[in-house]
């Protein structure tokens, strides 16, 4: 990630952390972001970050799936290459749900997925190396940001006095 | 949160997310025992068998194998759909647990979801070896050839084809999401070394910010809710290849939930199995607990009250229907020359789910191991029971015939078991058996008792 | 039918001729390639191709006897030959005392398909499964290559050199010079062994018939002073009553019989009535309307019986006879009734049985109205008294040359033993045979004959139906036709053709009014394949008043019945596919499953159910019948104290196909005052092992009370033509669509099959195995149920196991509107042509065998393994019956595609056939006439029980039998909406 001025706090613990983000917040501070192990319940609601939209792209897609598959469908029975099955129709709908069903969820699946990977910029690279090894361990880190030439470490020791941080780091 | 007061933790021991991640790490950090390499030489050597069995079978023809101008399918098709069903649970439980919001399966889906896309995939290995010209399989996907010639989507092959592919591509999407943040993990704990670049690799550079866990959390909700209809529609597809058939004991409505429910039955009971055997030889008891087993236990009485009332239904239904041929296929199969197939299924399936309702039972590690067998052996009699008894006296009795399987068929059925155990060994030592974020996402509300308590006192 | 004139080719042949010898390409790839091919089987495309480039001249050069010398593409090509176009030529099928009027298919040359000759008033365009598959002998790689001198080959001049020496000097030493044959009923070729007699004074031509009818020639002979077997006449019979006579299968001549008998067999029509007393279930003893079972040794008992009821109501005279087993009032009754519409045969081989038959027949005047004399039948003429003989002369050494000719004694003889010492005594022999046989393989010389698609010939198989045999293909080896032999070593230049021609030009131009000149004459026959004179039938079957008919107290029926009784009787019979053996090299016959028991390659020990239960026997139990051991089958139907086994299997020397293939059962015949008998006394069954497999094609043989074969008897349908059919309406009410049908506006390709005609012979089986390449498979593949077939005969019991009722159905693809087997075909493999045909696409099919198993009808047939060398896979062929070797694969059809491994097939309604003539009509800017398109089902069936048209011919005869009553499909309460209908069976319940 881009390396703008920040203060990384570090927390064991995700009681604490919320504690920490709320008072931040409170005193005006600009919090990058948080970095947990796991899903925190509540820090999305405290950072204020907004409801993602990637249900939508997957109902988008579904549709889309639903109808290229029925209309390929349909085209090859009745256009393409109609041939005698069965006595049946040319255009034999019940045949075709399964795979138009089948079709939706696979779009949209991927449709998902993929919306997931790009907004989170996830991508295999090699090179690439964490802010600090443990946060995917047992570690909790909030980056509050420095660009506004005021806020310093002791500022924020400040801010946090009485909630149980590890580490503040420059 | 919510907090069930009566039920025991489902993580037990005094862990901090610190032992949580060591201990779930452990068979990818360290050497592997000797117990993991004689398992996986034995499975090997079952693969190597059953791969010799499919070379034979393609060079030779489908006429090495028992079957016949009569019983065009039989154990082929039945191990297909054997495994088709085992392939359920992963799913079921990845999927409609976490919309039920059920905490204990957060111990047992990861591994429940690598089994599903092994058991899928030793499934998608019958219907193509079991072609009379397996090297033509490729006819059967709507390609543009060169006669503009499509394929047939009347047929419930075709919609086969198209249900397992989606249900095998989700799934596989579903796991590797829930996977990353924890190969990520992997990839901090590694130092140094090729090990390392690799799980970097698949990690996806993924970080834990607070955005990320959002969006994640949102994917995994919505592709849980797309797949809980795909489990319920893969295993009602694969049915239809009997249902929309004409063959008296194929030709039946109640097929779609009947193997659906026969399908996380089984699919279940291959957990069960796999799992204790896992949760010994990586000593996860702390993790996996009698709680799960018991829950697990619970869903396969459910499970297998559904295909008993499914039998009696078949049974109500070929009286109530008239049908002479139906009648027959039903006395066919009761009393028949294939008659122990069908008592197996009924005691296996039907017996054993009952037995469970006794709470001793059903909360007794070696007990459940062992009925779990049992149920798989009784769900792969039940498909040999519907494919090769309705078959072998279909309706002019000068065409009536038996079928007796060959080694081959044989061969292909240990081969897919060989292949099944040889990448489920190989899956553990690789990535973590147990979602370690999902653990420590509740190892407060459901832990032995809260972990920042112990920091606090150390 | 096109048919050819020869003559066009004769002069064609100059020019061709004088062609070769200008051009001089070294090589003669036929022979070169058979040689190699002898050797290793698997020759590439190119050699089949050059093979078929070579059959073109073949073909060219068939009506010339000349040795081919080289082989040359085209220079200037036959007039008639055009590539990919198939020829037609009449012909006549010998074999033995087997006689056919057929039409032969020829392709680029090649022989590849029999029909049956309707101008024939005889077999009327029937055929029997051995014609059908004769086609397939002519390219046996075992026939012999050329002359053979004690096993090493000898050019034709030297062994003619060597063996008129010693014919000469035999004659004049006023040896004996005997000539064996069969009986011989081609004017023609009688004609040359009477000169060949002339020629060596002492020589004697000597018949014999492995299967005789010696007594009825005997009878014959006392009664009439005419020692011929008349000509029946089943079609003016109503009441047939039969006596172990398989008429419909093996007896006599069973083609024309089948013909004549299933006129009969429409309800609305007058339907006939046949009885059969018999022991072993025999195809006529299926087709009876009632069947009664009895041991061969109370025959006469029971014909004395119904005589004495007989004699006493016509001439109201009294004799007495001992009790009879079974109840013999009522027939005898009926008998009376329709005095002179009756019909009496025996198959017994007893002269006093057969006299009292004809004794039974004159009472009943039937001769003169369902017996002829004036129009008797030529095929079976020999007497064993003469074989006996000659087995006791050439033991005793008095027999100094002994040429063999289409017999083979070595292995029919029941006394092999006293046979192969006489013939060690003999000091000339020589075999004239086409291919190795026991007897052939005994003597010193060998001048093999050509097969007969390769010979020109003439017949008379009945008085006064005459009918010529033309060569399709020039000589495949070094052969020469048997007569052509004869006329060489009678010292005669004339070659056999012409022969034929100034014998026809002598005694057949003065019978005829319509040509003066003989070729015109001779052409004319040529294409029309038979010559019938029609005379006449004057009732004059003249009764010798002298000879008074006196019951004897055979021995065969002591008035002490009971130790009879007590004993077990073996009866040895001729099975529909082999027959005596001659064709046991055929793949195609010995995969033919017996139409009653539905066994296919081997014989076995038909037990009766109860006889089962007693000596606790299970089917494949081994069992002594007083020599060799015999697999029992248990046979519903089979009297019970009696046992039947057929011949014609064991054959020890035939080729690689037929050898040790069954068991040698010939030793079981006996002599009994100059007569071969076919039963034997055996006191008890002695069981040796158990186990034995069968290569068995139905194993069910119940319906379990459904509905496939619906029947009535003829009183109820003569009161509701849809008796016994009510279900079809039910069912026809019930039948409702989602979707409106789909139309079928220019043709809709249908089919009836009469299941009150058909016989079970097994023909359609062979036509539609030879039409459609169908593989052989062999018998361990038949016992795995692979069996390849595209239409078979079903066959169901009714009723009790002891006593069944046997009905048979041909069931092939329905092609049913509503396929359920087009629906579930991933790739659309299978599907509906616009003509109502459910088509098979065999390059698009990748074997899920998924229509296989929804098709209820079970018609599907999967390649289960590389049959036929198709496939793509190498090193995993599977042809027991070395079918694709390179001169077996001259048979194939090039019309019909050879399916690969693992692909599904099935009858197509011989699409090919379609598409042929609606090609041939396009051309001719027409529309196709009605019944243009045949089936090889169809065409050849000699019960007319199969017909095939186009549904959209609303006037014509397919749509008439639909709208009969009788009309139902196939499993209708499915609603799959076959194209192929079946017309109930009607018994006629005459009896109580």
């Amino acid at each position: 990630m881009d390396s703008p001025k920040y203060i990384s706090v570090f927390f064991d613990d995700e009681d604490p952390l919320r504690e920490a983000v709320r008072k931040l917040l409170e005193s005006k501070e600009t919090i990058i972001d948080v970095m947990t192990p796991f899903p925190v319940h509540g820090i999305d609601k405290l950072l204020s970050i907004k409801r993602s939209r990637i249900p939508i792209g997957g109902f988008i897609f579904g549709i889309l799936g639903a109808t290229l598959a029925f209309g390929f469908m349909t085209w090859v029975f009745t256009v393409s290459y109609p041939l005698i099955i069965g006595g049946k129709p040319f255009f034999a709908v019940p045949s075709f749900i399964p795979i138009t069903f089948e079709m939706t969820v696979l779009f949209s699946g991927l449709a998902m997925a993929a919306a997931f990977f790009v907004r989170s910029k996830l991508k295999p690279d090699i090179r690439f190396n964490p802010v600090e090894e443990r946060i995917t361990d047992n570690m909790f880190v909030i980056l509050v940001d420095t660009g506004n030439g005021n806020t310093t470490p002791q500022k924020i020791r400040s801010i946090l006095s009485g909630i149980k941080t590890l580490e503040i780091r420059e | 949160m919510f907090q069930s007061p009566l039920r025991n933790p489902l993580i037990k021991g005094k862990k901090s997310y610190q032992d949580v991640t060591s201990q779930l790490l452990d068979p990818m950090v360290n050497k592997a025992g000797k117990l993991w390499y004689m398992g996986i030489t034995l499975s090997g050597g079952a693969m190597m068998f059953g791969l010799f069995m499919i070379f034979w079978t393609i060079w030779q023809g489908i006429g090495t194998w028992g079957e016949n101008r009569t019983v065009g399918w039989a154990l082929e098709i039945t191990t297909f759909v054997w495994w088709i069903g085992i392939g359920h649970a992963g799913t079921f439980i990845s999927a409609i647990l976490l919309l039920f919001r059920q905490r204990w399966r957060n111990s047992i889906n990861r591994s429940a979801e690598a089994m599903t896309l092994i058991a899928v995939a030793c499934a998608a290995l019958f219907p193509l070896i079991h072609l009379g010209r397996p090297l033509l399989t490729f006819f059967i996907f709507p390609y543009p050839n060169t006669r503009l010639l499509w394929v047939n989507f009347n047929s419930p092959l075709v919609w086969d084809v198209f249900a397992i592919s989606t249900y095998f591509t989700i799934s596989l999407i579903f796991w590797y999401v829930g996977l990353i943040p924890d190969i990520a993990t992997l990839r901090d704990k590694l130092t140094k070394g090729i090990k390392k670049s690799v799980y970097n690799f698949l990690s996806f550079s993924w970080k834990g910010s607070a955005r990320d866990w959002h969006r994640h959390e949102i994917t995994s909700i919505m592709l849980a809710a797309i797949a809980t209809p795909l489990v319920l529609s893969v295993h009602s597809i694969v049915s239809m290849d009997f249902a929309t058939s004409i063959l008296p004991g194929w030709h039946t409505t109640i097929f779609p939930p009947y193997f659906v429910a026969g399908a996380i039955f089984s699919g279940f009971a291959m957990v069960l199995t796999l799992l204790i055997i896992t949760r010994k030889a990586l000593g996860l008891e702390d993790f996996i607990t009698i709680e799960h087993v018991e829950s697990m236990n619970k869903i396969l009485i459910a499970t297998g009250s559904i295909v008993g009332l499914a039998y009696i239904t078949e049974i109500f239904m070929s009286w109530y229907s008239g049908v002479e041929y139906e009648h027959y296929a039903l006395m066919n199969r009761v009393t028949g020359p294939y008659w122990w197939a069908y008592w197996i299924m009924v005691i296996c399936n039907v017996g054993s789910a009952q037995i469970l309702w006794i709470k001793k039972l059903r909360t007794n590690l070696w007990f459940t191991f062992f009925l779990s067998i049992i149920i798989n052996i009784g769900m792969w009699f039940e498909r040999f029971v519907i494919i090769v008894t309705s078959l072998h006296r279909d309706f002019l009795t000068s065409s009536w015939t038996m079928y007796k399987p060959t080694i081959v068929e044989y061969g292909l059925l240990i081969g897919t078991l060989g292949i099944f155990f040889t990448a489920f060994l190989l899956f553990i030592r690789i990535f973590p058996v147990i979602s370690i974020f999902e653990v420590k996402s509740i190892l407060k509300t459901e832990g032995a008792y809260s972990a920042n308590k112990e920091l606090n006192h150390g | 039918m096109k048919k050819y004139r020869r003559d066009i080719e004769q002069k064609h042949d100059e020019t061709e001729r004088n062609l070769l010898n200008e051009n001089t390409h070294p090589g003669d790839p036929l022979s070169e390639l058979l040689t190699r091919a002898g050797k290793d089987m698997n020759a590439s495309r190119r050699d089949f191709l050059r093979l078929c480039g070579f059959s073109f001249a073949a073909a060219a050069l068939s009506s010339c006897q000349s040795k081919i010398s080289k082989a040359v593409p085209y220079v200037i090509a036959p007039n008639e030959i055009t590539p990919g176009h198939a020829l037609y030529y009449s012909s006549s099928y010998i074999n033995g005392s087997d006689y056919c009027s057929i039409i032969v298919k020829t392709r680029d040359g090649r022989p590849i398909k029999i029909e049956g000759n309707p101008e024939s008033g005889m077999t009327r365009g029937g055929t029997s499964a051995r014609v059908q598959a004769s086609v397939l002998d002519l390219y046996d790689m075992s026939r012999f290559r050329g002359p053979l001198k004690d096993g090493l080959p000898a050019g034709w001049e030297q062994t003619d050199r060597e063996i008129t020496a010693r014919l000469n000097t035999i004659g004049e030493e006023k040896g004996s010079v005997v000539l064996l044959t069969p009986t011989i009923f081609s004017p023609s070729t009688e004609a040359v062994i009477r000169e060949f007699l002339d020629k060596f004074p002492g020589s004697e031509w000597i018949r014999y018939d492995a299967v005789s009818c010696s007594a009825m020639l005997e009878a014959n002979r006392i009664n009439f002073g005419r020692q011929v077997i008349p000509a029946y006449r089943f079609d003016k019979a109503d009441i047939i009553v039969s006596f172990g006579a398989d008429f419909l299968g093996t007896w006599l001549s069973p083609v024309e019989y089948t013909k004549q008998f299933s006129s009969r067999r429409d309800p609305s029509g007058n339907m006939n009535f046949l009885i059969q007393y018999e022991a072993g279930l025999s195809l006529t003893g299926c087709s009876a309307d009632k069947r009664i079972q009895i041991k061969p040794s109370q025959e006469y008992a029971l014909l004395l019986n119904i005589y004495r009821k007989i004699i006493q109501a016509t001439e109201n005279r009294q004799i007495d006879a001992p009790p009879s087993p079974v109840d013999t009032d009522e027939i005898a009754g009926k008998l009376v009734e329709s005095r002179s519409r009756s019909l009496v045969i025996s198959g017994s081989n007893v002269k006093e049985v057969q006299l009292l038959v004809n004794e039974i027949n004159r009472c009943l005047g039937n001769y003169g109205t369902t017996i002829f004399f004036d129009h008797y039948l030529r095929t079976h003429g020999a007497v064993d008294a003469d074989m006996i003989n000659l087995i006791r002369r050439m033991n005793e050494g008095s027999v100094n040359a002994l040429i063999f000719w289409g017999v083979n004694p070595a292995y029919t003889w029941f006394d092999g033993q006293a046979f192969s010492e006489g013939l060690r005594k003999v000091g000339l022999t020589v075999s004239l045979s086409g291919s190795p046989d026991e007897t052939s393989s005994l003597v010193q010389f060998i001048c093999p004959d050509n097969h007969y698609l390769e010979s020109w010939n003439d017949a008379e198989p009945k008085k006064d139906f005459f009918s010529l045999m033309q060569p399709v293909i020039n000589p495949l080896f070094d052969t020469r036709q048997m007569t052509e032999t004869l006329l060489r070593w009678s010292g005669s230049t004339i070659n056999y053709y012409d022969f034929i021609r100034s014998y026809w030009s002598v005694h057949m131009l003065q019978r005829q009014k319509e040509f003066t000149d003989t070729v015109a004459f001779f052409d004319h026959t040529l294409q029309k394949g038979v010559f019938e004179p029609v005379n006449e039938i004057n009732a004059s079957a003249s009764y010798i008043p002298s000879v008074r008919f006196q019951p004897v107290d055979l021995h065969l029926m002591k008035a002490d019945n009971n130790d009879t009784e007590a004993l077990i009787e073996v009866i040895v019979y001729e099975p529909v596919a082999v027959g005596e053996g001659r064709q046991a090299n055929n793949p195609w016959l010995q995969e033919l499953p017996d139409p009653v028991a539905r066994i296919c390659w081997d014989n076995y020990a038909s037990v009766s159910v109860q006889q089962a239960k007693e000596n606790s026997l299970a089917n494949g139990d081994l069992i002594d019948l007083g020599g060799t051991t015999f697999p029992v089958h248990i046979q519903p139907g089979q009297a019970y104290g009696t046992i039947s086994v057929a011949f014609g299997y064991g054959r020890r020397t035939c080729g690689p196909v037929g050898e040790d293939v069954g068991t040698d059962s010939w030793w079981l015949f006996s002599a009994e005052n100059g007569n071969i008998i076919n039963t034997r006394k055996l006191n008890k069954i002695t069981k040796t092992g158990s186990g034995y497999k069968f290569a068995q094609t139905q194993t069910h043989h119940s319906m379990e009370g459904r509905s496939f074969v619906r029947e009535t008897e003829l009183k109820e349908f003569n009161k509701d033509p849809s008796a016994g059919n009510e279900l079809h309406t039910v069912y026809a009410a019930r039948a409702k669509s989602l979707y409106k049908d789909r139309e079928y506006p220019h043709h809709h390709w249908g089919m009836v099959i009469d299941l009150n005609k058909c016989t079970g012979c097994g023909n359609c089986i062979i036509a539609c195995q030879a039409e459609n390449n169908i593989p052989v498979v062999g018998k361990e593949e038949v016992h795995r149920v692979h069996e390849m077939h595209w239409i078979r005969t079903d066959r169901y019991y009714s009723g009790d196991d002891m006593d069944p009722e046997v009905v048979f159905q041909p069931v092939l693809c329905q092609h049913c509107q509503n396929a359920p087997c087009e629906n579930v075909c991933p790739v659309a493999a299978t599907n509906h042509s616009s003509e109502g045909l459910n088509q098979m696409i065999y390059n698009r099919c990748f074997g899920t065998r998924y229509c296989n198993n929804n098709c209820p009808y079970k018609v599907r047939r999967f390649n289960w393994f590389n049959y036929t060398e198709a496939g793509t896979l190498a090193g995993n062929l599977r042809d027991k019956a070395g079918m694709t070797g390179d001169l077996r694969r001259m048979v194939l059809n090039p019309d019909v595609t050879i399916r690969a491994q693992g692909v599904i097939e099935k009858c197509s309604f011989c699409v090919q056939r379609i598409q042929a003539a609606k090609l041939k009509a396009k051309a001719e800017n027409r529309a196709l006439y009605t019944n243009e398109v045949q089936t090889a089902c169809s065409q050849s069936c000699p019960a007319n029980a199969i017909i095939f048209g186009d549904l959209n011919d609303q006037a014509g005869e397919l749509n008439r039998l639909i709208g009969s009553g009788r009309n139902y499909n196939l499993l209708e309460e499915l609603f799959t909406r076959p194209s192929v209908n079946y017309l109930t069976k009607v018994r006629n319940r005459i009896l109580s």
